[in-house]
């Protein structure tokens, strides 16, 4: 049985689909969490100077969307073939594409440019991904609720992290996308799930 | 025994990693390119109107990664385990994160601005993702010179691929970096690359 260690900042961000598919498999993990004061003192344990890292039996994992991988893969949550995988990796790397707009949004000192740059992301870029969100959930979701083959993969925890980041911005960001809202209410009213939110810590990303 | 169909745009791009899976594991392929003239009129058989899209028995997958993960894992060449593909994983990640760092390049219209921002990328941007490489390298690479495990995977053809890109803009660009020239020099030798390499149409992407 391998022992995991999930070390990131005392946030959501790019470490959250990662909790989630080890609560959604109840599966243990050492849950390390740095203050922003505190990162610097370990940058230099970390592969790339970067978090999150997953360090499995001892040996270090970085890259947040390879860690989200293999635990999904170790615990039956990414696809049940290799095909079926390509299709929730498929829709990973589209909710990607769509967060990357985002960043920038959030990172911007000047708060005119700010402004501006956060209208144009969810008046224009976004959309044209949630809707491309929407035709893949279509096309590979057999009519059910999640992203791929009518079971939760970790395509649909992803979703519901990143989404959780738009809502707190813009709150209305999926009033026209239904499919996607009953998407994440069908993630949120899993009970391994429901419990984790409850319980986990309420941080500001 | 599956039936593959690969659409992209009569370049390198995106969907040449692809291109070089089906060669290095000896596969068969149909190996569609649009001219951009064409494309239009195609655009909207795509799910998401982008391309590469890899069409696997009839059923229509986008997104480059995904694709090219998808093949790796098929024919053998995506790492030996989940740990090891996670690994592979990760590798292909790093190597995306310099990527998107050149893609604003690749596309800005001012010749002027181009330039320096290329200068600006080779100079500033490139080598700390270059050095993560060598790091990851040593770290999953068994010592050998493939990045994971002694054995050829995607993640040394991607590196190869996105390298031919950059030293076409730069011949020097890893100069500095022993390692990574003998791993492009070890891929660029397995003995069905370097016919394909021999064969293939020249682009600049």
């Amino acid at each position: 049985m391998p022992s995991y260690k999930l070390t990131y900042f005392n946030g959501r961000g790019r470490a959250e689909v990662s909790r989630l598919i080890f609560a959604v498999a109840g599966e243990k993990f050492e849950d390390v969490r740095y203050e922003m004061d505190q990162w610097p003192a370990h940058k230099a344990e970390m592969p790339l100077g970067q978090i999150p890292v997953l360090e499995v039996d001892g040996v270090k994992l970085p890259q947040s969307a390879a860690i989200a991988r293999f635990l999904a893969k170790q615990f039956h949550l990414a696809g049940k073939d290799n095909f079926e995988q390509a299709k929730v990796d498929a829709v990973v790397d589209t909710i990607d594409d769509s967060f990357k707009g985002f960043v920038p949004t959030r990172f911007e000192k000047d708060e005119a440019k700010k402004e501006e740059l956060t209208k144009k992301y969810f008046g224009e870029e976004l959309p044209k991904h949630l809707q491309n969100l929407e035709t893949l959930g279509k096309l590979y979701g057999n009519g059910g609720h999640f992203f791929v083959g009518n079971q939760l993969t970790w395509a649909d925890l992803l979703f519901y992290t990143f989404a959780q980041a738009w809502i707190g911005v813009e709150a209305d960001c999926l009033n026209n996308f239904s499919w996607l809202k009953k998407n994440r209410a069908e993630v949120e009213k899993q009970p391994k799930i429901a419990e984790y939110l409850k319980n986990r810590p309420q941080t500001q990303f | 025994m599956s039936t593959y169909k690969l659409y992209y745009f009569n370049t390198r791009g995106r969907a040449e990693i692809a291109r070089l899976i089906f060669i290095a594991a000896d596969q068969k392929f149909e190996d569609i390119r649009y001219e951009h003239s064409e494309w239009s009129s195609h655009k909207n058989e795509m799910p998401l109107e982008q391309m590469p899209v890899l069409e696997v028995d009839g059923v229509k997958l986008p997104q480059s990664g995904a694709i090219a993960r998808f093949l790796a894992k098929q024919f053998h060449l995506a790492g030996k385990d989940n740990f090891e593909q996670a690994k592979v994983d990760a590798v292909v990640d790093t190597i995306a994160d310099a990527m998107t760092q050149f893609l604003p390049i690749r596309f800005e219209n001012d010749e002027t601005k181009q330039i320096e921002m290329v200068k600006n990328f080779f100079a500033n941007e490139l080598p700390k993702h270059l050095q993560n490489l060598e790091v990851l390298a040593k770290q999953f690479g068994n010592g050998g010179l493939f990045f994971i495990g002694n054995n050829l995977t995607w993640a040394d053809l991607l590196f190869y691929e996105v390298t031919e890109t950059l030293l076409g803009l730069n011949k020097n660009a890893l100069d500095n970096h022993q390692w990574l020239k003998q791993n492009r020099a070890e891929v660029e030798k397995q003995p069905r690359i370097a016919e394909y390499l021999k064969n293939r149409p020249k682009s600049q992407f």
